[in-house]
């Protein structure tokens, strides 16, 4: 019984040493790189049923609303970005050589603003796309400012250098002042007179009233020891977000139309090399 | 009164007139005046695009591809969406009944097979062809990255790659597209204006669908302004879909094959090939091992002289 079992996991073995190596010579990445001899071509009955199915030579353009438009060269269809620039450019010039057709034909073709009518999206729909870009943009922003931040924390000790100086230079002509005030009283004999005020130039006069800033820190009728304006726990948030913290969990496992489009929650590691995803 | 006087002064004076003058008022017909340029007029009005497409699915289809359908609906207006249809060998003869019965040219058939693999069929109904083609790439409209939006149900520009004209199979492929998804002009769910452009392109011999919203800066509906055609940006819609024609039939849903694809392989082969390899390794794995072990079995190890040496 052994022996049998043995003999045949050889053969087995054998054949997949066979069959694997075949795949690993290219059949795999792209089909068949021949072309089957036995495969059927028969141009005349192609060209036979065309004439039996086409519509009339003499219909007119406006019917059909077809142009063709002439690629200059091949495109790489590997190359998303040079493919989808093809598609897009096929379309521009094509959309122009129509709309010049039907600008010849006089017939309104544009939509006028104030026509409103059943689009092909929803509105909601239309409201998360929107969304999704605002979120996008603020994404950026942020991260731009993360990176200005930064910047600004490497040049932080040049600006502290300065600004000490900038201080020190401050108290210097403050006393500077004061002592040319003296002088001029000196020399004025000590008059009273309106030059009895010392004049500082930047006072505001309101120095001993509360800025109107508000403080850092804890509020004065706050009693939850400073954790009013925290937000919780962020893990635990994101879990709450995750599994649902109270309530049916029924009509969120299901999946919408949104969700099956959506296509964050795969590994996109997986088919990397081919991106036709041919199969 | 005087109203009155008057027209019969006016009856009068005509007959005269009538007799000398007036041309021979043409034979009046059910459609409308029966006359020379008319009937000039009439010939190319005579055609009527009335293409209905029946868009259907089969069975087990799986979300992706059924959300795929049902943006195809919202595209064709002129389309009728029917109930899945179980896809086994005899799916022709019930479809071809359900086209009939639903009053249908054309058909559009989504089949499902495995939940992995869409094929699509291109039907024209009473006598054929069909096309059969696989689909990939599969984009649907509800996904956020694709911000157009048009109206529902205005005519779309159908542009195609001039590689459409090379060949015969291509020149049927894209006769049955433009009846297909061209909208008929003047049909009753059809909007007069149009806001969209589908993008039918053959790249590495598969059909490449794109379909995007046109906005153009505009103050009259007949007319661009000047410039205005050259700040027309497109914004895409979706649905994406990418077509590899299998096979071209001449009836509906089956009769001679007249194209085959020669360098098509069918998804499946391609996973049984994988699957093989995969398991080839295991196999190889398991073998190493069990010759290992026969081997350590053959040649024993020599008794170690100093194997006791530490054991007290």
């Amino acid at each position: 019984m052994g022996v049998f079992f043995e003999e045949d996991d050889v053969r087995d073995y054998i054949n997949d040493r066979k069959i694997s190596s075949e795949s690993e010579s290219g059949s795999e990445e792209v089909p068949l790189s021949e072309p089957s001899k036995t495969a059927v071509y028969n141009r005349e009955g192609l060209l036979e049923k065309l004439e039996d199915m086409a519509w009339p030579e003499n219909v007119e353009w406006i019917h059909k609303l077809n142009v063709d438009y002439d690629w200059a060269e091949e495109i790489d269809v590997n190359d998303d970005l040079s493919r989808e620039l093809a598609f897009y450019n096929q379309a521009l010039n094509g959309t122009r050589n129509a709309f010049e057709k039907l600008q010849s034909m006089s017939i309104p073709f544009l939509r006028p603003p104030d026509f409103y009518a059943e689009m092909v999206k929803s509105d909601t729909h239309m409201l998360k796309i929107k969304s999704r870009l605002m979120s996008e943009k603020k994404k950026i922003e942020e991260a731009e400012e993360r990176k200005k931040a930064r910047e600004a924390k490497k040049i932080a000790k040049e600006v502290q250098a300065q600004k000490t100086k900038e201080r020190v230079k401050r108290k210097k002509e403050e006393i500077d002042s004061v002592k040319r005030w003296r002088k001029q009283r000196q020399q004025g004999g000590f008059a009273r007179g309106k030059d009895m005020e010392l004049d500082f130039g930047d006072e505001d006069g309101n120095s001993f009233e509360r800025p109107k800033k508000k403080r850092p820190g804890v509020a004065p009728g706050d009693r939850s020891g400073g954790l009013k304006g925290k937000v919780k726990n962020k893990n635990r948030a994101f879990r709450e977000a995750k599994f649902g913290h109270g309530g049916r969990k029924g009509m969120k496992k299901q999946n919408t139309a949104e969700t099956t489009g959506d296509l964050r929650g795969f590994n996109r590691g997986f088919n990397k090399g081919n991106k036709k995803a041919r199969r | 009164m005087a109203k009155k006087r008057k027209h019969v002064e006016s009856s009068k004076e005509e007959p005269p007139k009538k007799d000398d003058l007036a041309p021979e008022r043409p034979k009046r017909t059910l459609l409308g005046w029966k006359n020379g340029d008319a009937e000039m007029q009439s010939d190319a009005l005579l055609f009527r695009n009335k293409e209905k497409v029946l868009v259907t699915c089969s069975r087990r289809i799986t979300s992706r591809y059924r959300h795929l359908m049902l943006n195809v609906v919202s595209l064709l207006p002129h389309c009728k969406k029917d109930s899945k249809v179980e896809s086994r060998a005899s799916k022709g003869a019930t479809l071809n009944e359900l086209i009939d019965f639903r009053n249908c040219s054309c058909c559009l058939f989504f089949e499902c097979r495995k939940q992995k693999d869409l094929y699509l069929w291109m039907t024209r109904s009473p006598d054929g062809p069909s096309v059969k083609f696989l689909v990939n790439a599969v984009h649907t409209m509800e996904e956020l990255k694709l911000t157009g939006n048009h109206l529902k149900g205005s005519r779309p520009i159908l542009t195609f790659s001039s590689n459409f004209d090379k060949e015969p199979r291509w020149m049927l492929i894209k006769e049955m597209i433009m009846q297909i998804f061209g909208t008929p002009k003047g049909h009753r769910k059809a909007k007069p204006f149009h806001d969209h452009v589908f993008v039918f392109s053959i790249v590495d011999n598969h059909i490449w669908f794109r379909n995007y919203q046109i906005s153009v800066p505009h103050n009259e509906t007949d007319k661009v302004d000047r410039g205005g055609l050259d700040k027309m940006t497109l914004i895409e819609v979706g649905p994406r879909f990418c077509l590899n024609p299998i096979k071209i039939f001449g009836g509906s849903f089956g009769g001679p094959t007249l194209y085959e694809n020669p360098y098509y392989v069918s998804p499946n082969l391609i996973r049984a090939m994988e699957k093989r390899k995969r398991a080839g390794k295991y196999v190889r794995k398991v073998k190493a091992k069990q010759r290992r072990k026969t081997h350590e079995h053959e040649n024993p190890l020599e008794p170690d002289e100093f194997a006791d040496l530490w054991k007290n």
